[in-house]
C-alpha cells in the first residue's frame, strides 16, 4: 500500500516536472527544425512566469495568466528573432544574452512591484481537470489524467506538431529552411519569415511553460524560478532527436530523473538531496554521450542566413 | 587611406555603451526612478573613493577578468565554452579542499597548491564537454551549460556534506588558513594578489595570441577550421582540445583566486553568475585579452556601483544583469549593422555568397593582427 | 510573335565586380533560346535574375508585356518562370518526392501534404517526358545526373511558361543530352519558352532557334538561327580582334607549353596506388585510382563536375585518407582550392596573416615557438607586389578583396611554398578574364618554366576543358571515379571531350 502511494507520488512528480520542460522543448523543436537554435528560451520561460503571475494577479484568472505568459515569452523571443534572424547576429551569443536579459528584467520588474525582499506572492492556480474514466485507472489515472489543463496541452501538442511537421506543406517548408535554406529559397520558401515565426512560436510555448511554473502548482513567482529549465529543454530537444513525440518522452524522462529523489526519500534511502538535484543533468549528459552522438540535427542549425562574405 | 575597418571594434564598443546608457536611463525613468540620482550613485559606488575603487570595483573585477579571459580564449578558437560558471565552481571546490586538507605542505607551497588545484579542476571540468565534442560530436554549448548545473549542485553538496564547517551548522566550509590566502596588494584595502595575477595573465595571453605559433594556430582554427588545416597544416582537433582545457583552467583559477583572495571559504552561490557575465566581458573586449582587462574592470565597476545604486536610489541591483545583457545585444547588433554597411549588398545573394568560418564571429574583422602594420 | 519575357539594360554588381553591365535578353513563346558567353560573361547572373534568385541593381524585366519585380524565386514561380539550377537547389536530406513537393501548397486548406497526388503527377510527367527518378530515395544518395532530372521535374511540375536551364548538359552523358533536347523541343512546340545556357557551342547550335551572346556583362549579339553561325557566335563570345589583343583571351588561342623531349624522366614527387574512397552511403567515389606525378610536369585531370574530383583533390592535398590503396605524398603540398574563402583564406584575417598560414610552416619564419612577424610581413608584401594583389594595404581583411584578388593572394602564397607538389582545383572558377589569365601565367611560370630541378610537379583538376588544354603537359580524364589517360594526339577539345562524357578512348 505504502509502496503504491510512493509510486503514484513519483509518477505525479515526474509529470509535474516534465510538463513545463515538454512545453518549452516542443516549441524549441519547431524553432530548431527551422534552423534556429534559441538559447534564449530560459529568458522566455522566466518572462512567461512573471507575465503569467502579473496577469493572473490582475485578472484573478489563472487561465488569462497562462495566455499572458505566452505573450510575454513570445515578446522575449521577438527580441532574439529581431537580432539573430533579422540582423543575422550569432545565435548562441544572442540567445545567452537574451536569457541574461530575461532574468535581469524580470527580477527588476518583480522587485519594483513587490519590493526588494519580495513578499510571498499568492496567485490563483489552475484548476485540475479530471478526465472522466481515464482518471480512474489505478496508479496511472490521477498522475496522468487529473492534472492542470497545460498537461493535456502537452499530450495534444505532441501528435499535432508531429503531424504538422511531417505531414503538411508548412512543415515541409519549415524543415527545408532548417536543412538547406538556399534550396528552400529557390523553391519559393520565405526562409527568414518561416524562421521568425518558428522562433516566436517557440517563445510562445516557453512562455506558457513559465506561466505553468507559476500558476499550475506553486501559485507563486520567485526570481530565477525558471532554474535553468530553458537550457534543459534544449538538451531535451537533442535527446528527443528533434522529433515532437520523442521530445515529450525525453522531457518526461528528465522529469522522472528529477522526481527520483521523492521516490528514494519515500523508501528511506539516505542520500544527500543535492546529489539528486544534480542527477538529471548528469543523466542528460550521459544520454547525450550514449545514444545521440552525431545524430540528426538540422543541417543548417545555428548558421545565420543568408550567408555573407 | 586610413582603414575604417580597423576601428570597428572601438566604434562598436563605444556605440554599444552609449546605447546601453540611453536604454538604461529610459528604463529607470519608466520604472519611476530618478535616473540622475541612480546613475551618479552607480558611478560613486564604483569610482567615488579610493576604497570603492580598490576594495570593491577591482576586487569584483578579478573573477570577471579571469573568466572573461577563459571565454575570450575559447571563442577565439571557435569553442563555445558557456561553462565558465561551472569551471569556476570546480576550481573553487578544489582550491578550498586543498587549502583545508593539505596543511602538511610547507607553508610556502600551500598557496601555489591551492591555485594549481583550481587550475586543474577547471580543466578537468572542461574535459568532459571537450571529450564529448571531439570524440562523440556532441555540441559543447549544451554540455557546458549542463556541467554548470552539476558543478553548482556539487558545491552545494560539498558545503553541506564532506566539506561542511566543523560545527556542522552553516552551509559553508571552514576558512582556509593564512598560508593559503593571497597577499594583499595595497595596505588598508582588500585588493589582493589575484588582481596582479589577472593582469599578468591578460598580458601573457595577449602576447601568446599575437606572437606565438600556437596562438596563431588558435586564431586560425577560430577563423576557419578548413583553411587552418588545408593551408596552415594545423591539427584543429588538437588545438580545439587544448584551448578548451586551457579555457577551463582559467575559469577554474577564477574560483581558486576568489576563495584564496576574498571569501577564504566555499559558499553556496559563491558566484553571482560571473561565468555568464564573462561572455559580455569577452565580447565587449572584442575577444582581445588586453580589452578583457578593461571590460572586466568596467563590469566590476558596474557590479560595485549596483550596490550603491540600490542603497541610495532604491534601484534593485538586479538591474545590472539586464544592463549586461543589453551590452551584449548592443555589441552584437551594432557589429552586424556595421558589417552590413561595410559589405556591398550584392554579396548577400544566397547561392553565390561564400561560406564563412564556423567559429564565433565577433569583432575580429577590424582587429590588428601582429603582421599588420603597413609601413 | 509577342515577347514572352524581356530583360532590358540589366546591371548587377557583386561587391566591386560588375557581373552585368546593361545586358538585354528577349525570350519568345514556343522557342528555344541559347544564351552563350565565356566563363564570367554574366550568363548565370542574368538567368538568376530572371529566376528571381538575384535582385538586379538596375534595368527592367517584363513578362508577357507587364513590367515586374522579381523579389524572390517565389515571385518568379508565380509569374511562370521555372529555373533549373546549375548548382542543384535540392534539400539533400529530403527524398526526391519531398523535394518535388516543396514550395507547392497542395489544394487542401490545412496545408496537408498530399504526397500521393504529387507522386501521381510526377509519375505521369515522368512518363510523358522520359525523365525517370527514384521518388523515395533521399537526394543525397543520387548521382548528379539524377539530381538534374529532379531539378527539371521540379520546374516542369509547376507548368512554367518560361523554363530557364543553367548549364544543364554539364553533368549529362551524350545520350542523356539528346533526350533532354528532345524534351525541350517538345516543350517549345507546346508553347513554352525555353532559355538554355550551355558552354558547348555545338550543342546550343543544335537545339536553339534564337541566340544571345554575352561578353563582360553586355549583350553583344542577338539573332535567330538563320542570322548566326558558329563563326559569328564564337567571335562574339571571344570578342574578335579587339579581344585577341588582350591577355585574358590567350587561353583559347595559345598552344600549351609542353616540356617534351626530357631525356631523363624527372623524379616522382607523388603517387597514388589503387586509391579508392567511400562516401557515407558506402558507394565508391574514387575507384582504384592510380597516378604518378613527376617534377616539372603538369598533369591535367579533366572531367564533368561531380565525378570524384573533390575526393581526388582532398586526397592529394592530404586532407583525406584513402579508404583503400596508398597515397605517397611529399611533406609539403601546396593547394589552390576552388573555394577561396571556404578553403583558401580566412575572411577575417589580414592579407599578412593569410600569407602567414603557409609561411609559418617553414622554420625560416619562426624562432622556436615564436613567429617572426617581421620576416613574414616583408615576405607577404613581396608576394602582394609580385602578384599585383590590389588592396588598400597588407593589413586589410581578406574579405574586403574582390574574388580575383583573393585568388591572386592564394596563388601567390601557394606558389611560394610549392616545392614538390602543387594541387589546384578549378583555380580560375568564377574569376574575371584578366585574373584568370594572370593565374594561368603564374602557374605556367612556376611549374613549366625554369630549371627543371627546382620546379614542383602539379596536378590541375578542372572542369574547364580549355584550362586543361592550355596548361597541361599530360591529360587524364576522370569519369565516375576512375582515371583514364588521354593519348597525346587526342589533346583536343573533341578528343578529351568525348572521353569526359564517357566515350571510349579506343
Amino acid at each position: 500500500m505504502f509502496e503504491a502511494l510512493a509510486w503514484v507520488a513519483f509518477l505525479e512528480a515526474s509529470v509535474r516536472l516534465g510538463v513545463p520542460l515538454a512545453l518549452a522543448a516542443l516549441g524549441e523543436t519547431i524553432t530548431e527544425r527551422s534552423g534556429v537554435i534559441n538559447i534564449g528560451l530560459e529568458g522566455s520561460i522566466i518572462a512567461g512566469a512573471l507575465g503569467g503571475a502579473l496577469g493572473a494577479l490582475a485578472t484573478g484568472s489563472a487561465g488569462t495568466g497562462i495566455l499572458l505568459g505566452g505573450v510575454a515569452g513570445m515578446a522575449v523571443a521577438g527580441v532574439f528573432a529581431a537580432l539573430a534572424i533579422g540582423l543575422g547576429t550569432d545565435q548562441i551569443i544572442t540567445g545567452t544574452a537574451v536569457t541574461l536579459g530575461g532574468l535581469g528584467v524580470t527580477g527588476a520588474v518583480y522587485q519594483a512591484r513587490f519590493g526588494v525582499t519580495g513578499t510571498a506572492l499568492s496567485l490563483p492556480t489552475l484548476d485540475r481537470w479530471s478526465v472522466p474514466v481515464l482518471s480512474d485507472i489505478p496508479m496511472l489515472g490521477s498522475p496522468l489524467f487529473d492534472q492542470p489543463p497545460t498537461t493535456y496541452l502537452v499530450y495534444a501538442l505532441g501528435p499535432i506538431l508531429w503531424y504538422w511537421l511531417f505531414r503538411t506543406s508548412w512543415g515541409l517548408e519549415l524543415r527545408a529552411a532548417g536543412e538547406a535554406p538556399d534550396a528552400a529559397r529557390a523553391a519559393g520558401v520565405r526562409v527568414l519569415k518561416v524562421r521568425a515565426v518558428a522562433a516566436l512560436f517557440g517563445g510562445l510555448l516557453a512562455g506558457v511553460a513559465g506561466a505553468h511554473l507559476a500558476l499550475a502548482h506553486t501559485g507563486t513567482f520567485a526570481e530565477n524560478m525558471s532554474a535553468g529549465r530553458g537550457f534543459i529543454a534544449i538538451a531535451v530537444v537533442v535527446l528527443g532527436r528533434w522529433h515532437p513525440g520523442w521530445v515529450v518522452v525525453a522531457a518526461m524522462f528528465f522529469g522522472a530523473a528529477s522526481a527520483l529523489q521523492f521516490l528514494l526519500q519515500a523508501f528511506g534511502l539516505d542520500v544527500p538531496y543535492q546529489l539528486f538535484l544534480a542527477l538529471p543533468y548528469v543523466l542528460t549528459l550521459a544520454a547525450l554521450a550514449g545514444w545521440v552522438g552525431r545524430a540528426t540535427a538540422p543541417a543548417a542549425l545555428a548558421l545565420p542566413w543568408p550567408r555573407r562574405r | 587611406m586610413p582603414d575604417r575597418r580597423r576601428l570597428a571594434p572601438l566604434y562598436v564598443a563605444a556605440g554599444a555603451l552609449v546605447l546601453t546608457a540611453v536604454l538604461l536611463a529610459l528604463g529607470l525613468v519608466l520604472g519611476g526612478y530618478d535616473p540622475h540620482a541612480a546613475l551618479s550613485a552607480l558611478v560613486r559606488g564604483a569610482f567615488g573613493s579610493r576604497d570603492a575603487f580598490l576594495s570593491v570595483t577591482l576586487v569584483r573585477a578579478v573573477p570577471l577578468i579571469l573568466t572573461g579571459l577563459a571565454v575570450a580564449l575559447a571563442f577565439r578558437a571557435g569553442v563555445w565554452n558557456i561553462g565558465a560558471e561551472g569551471q569556476l565552481y570546480a576550481g573553487a571546490i578544489a582550491g578550498v579542499w586543498v587549502g583545508l586538507t593539505a596543511s602538511w605542505l610547507p607553508a610556502w607551497a600551500l598557496l601555489p597548491a591551492v591555485l594549481g588545484a583550481s587550475l586543474l579542476a577547471g580543466a578537468t571540468w572542461a574535459l568532459v564537454p571537450a571529450m564529448m565534442k571531439l570524440k562523440l560530436g556532441v555540441g559543447e554549448v549544451i554540455t557546458t551549460i549542463l556541467m554548470n548545473f552539476v558543478a553548482i549542485h556539487a558545491a552545494s553538496f560539498m558545503v553541506r556534506g564532506p566539506l561542511q564547517e566543523s560545527r556542522g551548522v552553516f552551509p559553508q566550509t571552514d576558512a582556509v588558513g593564512p598560508a593559503a590566502r593571497l597577499p594583499l596588494l595595497v595596505d588598508g584595502s582588500r585588493l589582493h594578489g589575484g588582481f596582479l595575477l589577472a593582469v599578468l595573465l591578460c598580458l601573457g595571453l595577449w602576447a601568446f595570441l599575437r606572437w606565438s605559433r600556437a596562438g596563431f594556430a588558435v586564431r586560425a582554427v577560430g577563423g576557419s577550421v578548413e583553411v587552418a588545416e588545408v593551408a596552415g597544416r594545423i591539427r584543429s582537433r588538437k588545438v580545439v582540445g587544448a584551448t578548451f582545457l586551457a579555457s577551463g583552467a582559467l575559469a577554474g583559477l577564477a574560483g581558486g583566486v576568489e576563495v584564496s583572495g576574498v571569501t577564504f571559504a566555499l559558499y553556496e552561490n559563491l558566484s553571482p553568475g560571473w561565468g555568464y557575465t564573462a561572455i559580455a566581458v569577452a565580447l565587449l573586449a572584442g575577444l582581445n585579452p588586453i580589452g578583457v582587462l578593461v571590460t572586466g574592470t568596467f563590469f566590476g565597476a558596474l557590479q560595485a556601483g549596483a550596490g550603491a545604486m540600490q542603497r541610495s536610489a532604491g534601484v534593485p541591483a538586479v538591474w545590472v544583469v539586464a544592463v549586461e545583457a543589453l551590452v551584449i545585444l548592443a555589441v552584437l547588433g551594432l557589429d552586424q549593422a556595421w558589417r552590413r554597411a561595410m559589405v556591398p549588398r550584392g554579396s548577400a545573394v544566397a547561392h553565390r555568397a561564400l561560406p564563412e568560418g564556423s567559429g564565433p564571429k565577433t569583432d575580429r574583422s577590424g582587429e590588428r593582427g601582429p603582421g599588420d602594420s603597413d609601413v | 510573335m509577342p515577347a514572352c519575357a524581356r530583360l532590358v539594360g540589366v546591371e548587377k554588381w557583386f561587391g566591386s565586380v560588375r557581373a552585368l553591365a546593361g545586358a538585354d535578353l528577349t525570350l519568345e513563346a514556343g522557342r528555344i533560346h541559347g544564351v552563350l558567353g565565356e566563363n564570367g560573361a554574366g550568363k548565370s547572373t542574368l538567368l538568376g535574375i530572371l529566376g528571381g534568385l538575384i535582385a538586379p541593381d538596375s534595368g527592367t524585366i517584363e513578362i508577357e508585356g507587364a513590367a515586374v519585380r522579381l523579389g524572390s524565386p517565389g515571385d518568379a514561380w508565380t509569374r511562370g518562370v521555372g529555373l533549373v539550377h546549375q548548382h542543384f537547389a535540392l534539400v539533400p536530406t529530403f527524398t526526391v518526392l519531398e523535394n518535388l513537393s516543396l514550395g507547392r501548397r497542395g489544394g487542401s486548406r490545412v496545408g496537408r501534404l498530399d504526397l500521393r497526388r504529387v507522386r501521381e503527377r510526377v509519375q505521369a510527367l515522368s512518363e510523358r517526358t522520359g525523365l525517370s527518378v527514384t521518388l523515395d530515395a533521399p537526394v543525397s544518395s543520387l548521382g548528379v545526373g539524377e539530381r538534374q532530372r529532379v531539378e527539371i521535374l521540379k520546374a516542369l511540375l509547376r507548368d512554367p511558361k518560361i523554363l530557364v536551364l543553367d548549364e544543364p548538359t554539364a553533368v549529362l552523358a551524350p545520350s542523356e543530352v539528346e533526350r533532354l533536347f528532345d524534351l525541350l523541343r517538345d516543350l517549345a512546340s507546346s508553347g513554352t519558352s525555353v532559355a538554355l545556357v550551355a558552354h558547348k557551342l555545338d550543342e546550343v547550335l543544335a537545339v536553339a532557334q534564337d541566340f544571345t551572346v554575352l561578353r563582360e556583362g553586355r549583350t553583344v549579339l542577338k539573332g535567330s538561327r538563320a542570322e548566326v553561325d558558329a563563326v559569328s557566335l564564337t567571335r562574339a563570345m571571344i570578342g574578335g580582334d579587339e579581344g585577341a589583343a588582350r591577355p585574358g583571351i590567350t587561353r583559347k588561342v595559345v598552344q600549351p607549353v609542353r616540356t617534351s623531349g626530357d631525356a631523363v624522366p624527372s623524379e616522382v614527387v607523388a603517387s597514388l596506388v589503387d586509391v579508392s574512397t567511400r562516401d557515407e552511403a558506402g558507394g565508391l567515389f574514387l575507384r582504384g585510382v592510380g597516378l604518378e606525378v613527376r617534377r616539372g610536369e603538369l598533369v591535367g585531370i579533366a572531367g564533368v563536375g561531380g565525378n570524384g574530383q573533390r575526393e581526388l583533390a582532398l586526397i592529394l592535398a592530404g586532407r583525406r585518407r584513402p579508404d583503400a590503396g596508398v597515397a605517397h605524398l611529399p611533406d609539403e603540398v601546396a593547394f589552390i582550392p576552388q573555394d577561396r574563402i571556404g578553403q583558401g583564406l580566412i575572411a577575417d584575417f589580414s592579407l599578412v596573416e593569410n600569407a602567414a598560414l603557409t609561411l609559418q610552416r617553414s622554420s625560416a619564419f619562426r624562432t622556436g615557438p615564436i613567429l617572426r612577424w617581421g620576416a613574414i610581413r616583408s615576405a607577404a608584401r613581396d608576394l602582394i607586389r609580385e602578384y599585383d594583389v590590389r588592396a588598400s594595404g597588407a593589413s586589410v581583411p581578406a574579405r574586403s578583396l574582390s574574388g580575383g584578388n583573393q585568388q591572386r593572394l592564394v596563388v601567390a602564397r601557394e606558389l611560394r611554398v610549392a616545392r614538390d607538389l602543387l594541387v589546384a582545383e578549378n583555380p580560375t572558377r568564377g574569376l574575371d578574364v584578366m585574373s584568370a589569365a594572370f593565374v594561368h601565367a603564374s602557374i605556367r611560370a612556376r611549374v613549366l618554366e625554369g630549371d627543371a630541378a627546382t620546379r614542383p610537379g602539379m596536378v590541375l583538376i578542372s572542369t574547364d576543358l580549355d584550362e586543361i588544354l592550355a596548361l597541361a603537359t599530360r591529360i587524364l580524364v576522370i569519369s565516375r571515379g576512375r582515371l583514364s589517360p588521354v593519348a597525346p594526339d587526342l589533346h583536343t577539345r573533341e578528343g578529351v571531350g568525348t572521353l569526359m562524357v564517357g566515350g571510349s578512348s579506343a
